[in-house]
């Protein structure tokens, strides 16, 4: 083994001995990818959403000369094509809808109605497939038509061609650069899952005043649905985090009554259910989670690496420290509007004050803007490198 | 076959028709039903995947 080869063993030895808590050899530090690459390229944000090939060229240009450990985040983490077969009525991309250089958008709205909580509870995945799909997706709308079932194949059909092709484009960049993937496969807490797609914002909110027996049921009965999907989502895989977007869960969304008894439960034991499976939860805790620290830190040791975006650092290394690796420490908001100067500095202070005795990956909080500066995320990683040996 | 479909199920998480459902309409496989069920269940899961994903964002 050489080259290429050992320098991904030796980044996931860094990491995996991060996410148990350990001390590695250095911080191990994450490469954010985000749309703000394309910003830097001679293609528009069509082009990569659209072409995979093209925007992993681009990515390749700008991964070559650059030294980190994992990559978070993705280019096409939608890919048009597939919605556009189905007539998606949720997401929007550049090219049908908006100019070819805009950003996706995803149009909220309550496909699922009040009065559906009684079937959807009975049976999820048949109500998902007799309703949902149907609802969300034009071409679904008679099902059983000549459209329906062409758009059927082709939806299952682009699902899979874009699955395989990220799976072979991590393959490249593990074999070709040395890179570290930071999860495999995608959860959600149950209360997500329910107000994101199902119901929406306006109508969870409503619900939590109107119908509260129905949400926690729904949520109980999303519960196994969210363990399988990761399991799924993972192949399998063990050795990597799942990730868990979450939403709705971020203070003070909730107030601290309803978190306790609408979004928690269920959302712990999903967690528990993944642990039990030896599969560890990426916790994208976007937005503040600090009142619900101590509520975190009841979950098994190690069950999660919890990340931080506006969530109070210090509070949390107290807290969480020790038990549960840590992600973070670089804003988004700094690799936007900061310097290169601001971003190292702030870089050796979450140094300082989080990796002292390991369980901590050096990262930015949440998702990176498309109007991040290259110059801002070149310098968190020379930073990282600079400060981040132990 | 069509006689025996099974109509009413709640499929377990993970699984969309699950191979127990299946094996039920049609009764005994003249062949290994193993490398049947294996196959069986991997596509299942692919669509499962795929029903879910639409709620998953």
């Amino acid at each position: 083994m050489g080259g290429k080869e050992q320098l991904f063993q030796e980044r996931f030895k860094r990491y995996s001995v991060a996410m148990e808590c350990g001390k590695p050899d250095k911080v191990p530090v994450v490469f954010p990818l985000g749309e703000w690459v394309i910003k830097y390229s001679d293609i528009t944000l069509q082009e990569a959403y659209y072409d995979v090939d093209k925007a992993t060229a681009v990515i390749d240009g700008v991964l070559k000369d650059l030294d980190f450990d994992v990559m978070f985040g993705s280019i096409n983490l939608w890919w048009p094509p597939m919605f556009d077969a189905v007539g998606c009525r949720q997401y929007k991309f550049p090219g049908i809808y908006f100019e070819a250089d805009a950003g996706f958008q995803y149009v909220e709205e309550e496909f699922m109605k009040a009065e559906d909580y009684d079937d959807f509870i009975a049976n999820p995945t048949q109500w998902l497939v007799e309703n949902y799909l149907p609802r969300v997706n034009e071409e679904f709308s008679e099902p059983g038509s000549y459209r329906a079932t062409v758009a059927l194949i082709k939806g299952a059909a682009g699902f899979a061609m874009h699955n395989g092709k990220t799976a072979q484009v991590a393959q490249k960049w593990s074999q070709e650069f040395g890179i570290v993937p930071y999860g495999t496969g995608m959860t959600k807490a149950p209360f997500d899952t329910l107000g994101d797609s199902l119901r929406g914002t306006r109508g969870i909110l409503l619900d939590l005043r109107r119908r509260p027996d129905k949400v926690a049921a729904a949520c109980e009965a999303i519960v196994p649905h969210n363990i399988a999907f990761g399991m799924i989502t993972s192949a399998g895989d063990t050795s990597l985090p799942c990730f868990a977007p979450l939403h709705k869960g971020a203070y003070p969304f909730l107030s601290l009554e309803q978190w306790d008894k609408f979004y928690w439960p269920t959302w712990k034991k999903v967690i528990e259910g993944l642990w039990a499976l030896g599969k560890r939860v990426f916790f994208f805790a976007e937005g503040d989670w600090t009142p619900y620290l101590e509520r975190i830190a009841q979950l098994p040791d190690k069950s999660i690496v919890f990340c931080i975006d506006l969530t109070d650092a210090q509070k949390a290394k107290k807290v969480l420290g020790g038990r549960f690796c840590l992600y973070g420490g670089v804003p988004t908001t700094l690799l936007t509007y900061g310097t290169p100067q601001e971003v190292k500095d702030c870089v050796k202070r979450a140094i300082d004050e989080l990796a002292g005795d390991g369980g901590f990956v050096l990262a930015a909080g949440g998702v990176v803007m498309g109007d991040a500066k290259r110059e801002n995320i070149e310098a968190m990683l020379e930073a990282a490198r600079q400060y981040g040996a132990y | 076959m069509a006689e025996n479909k099974v109509q009413a199920f709640v499929p377990e998480a993970g699984t969309c028709v699950p191979w127990k459902v299946k094996k039920e309409e049609l009764g005994q496989l003249a062949g290994n039903e193993e490398i049947v069920k294996q196959e069986w269940d991997k596509l299942d899961a692919f669509a499962y995947a795929f029903i879910w994903f639409w709620v998953q964002r």
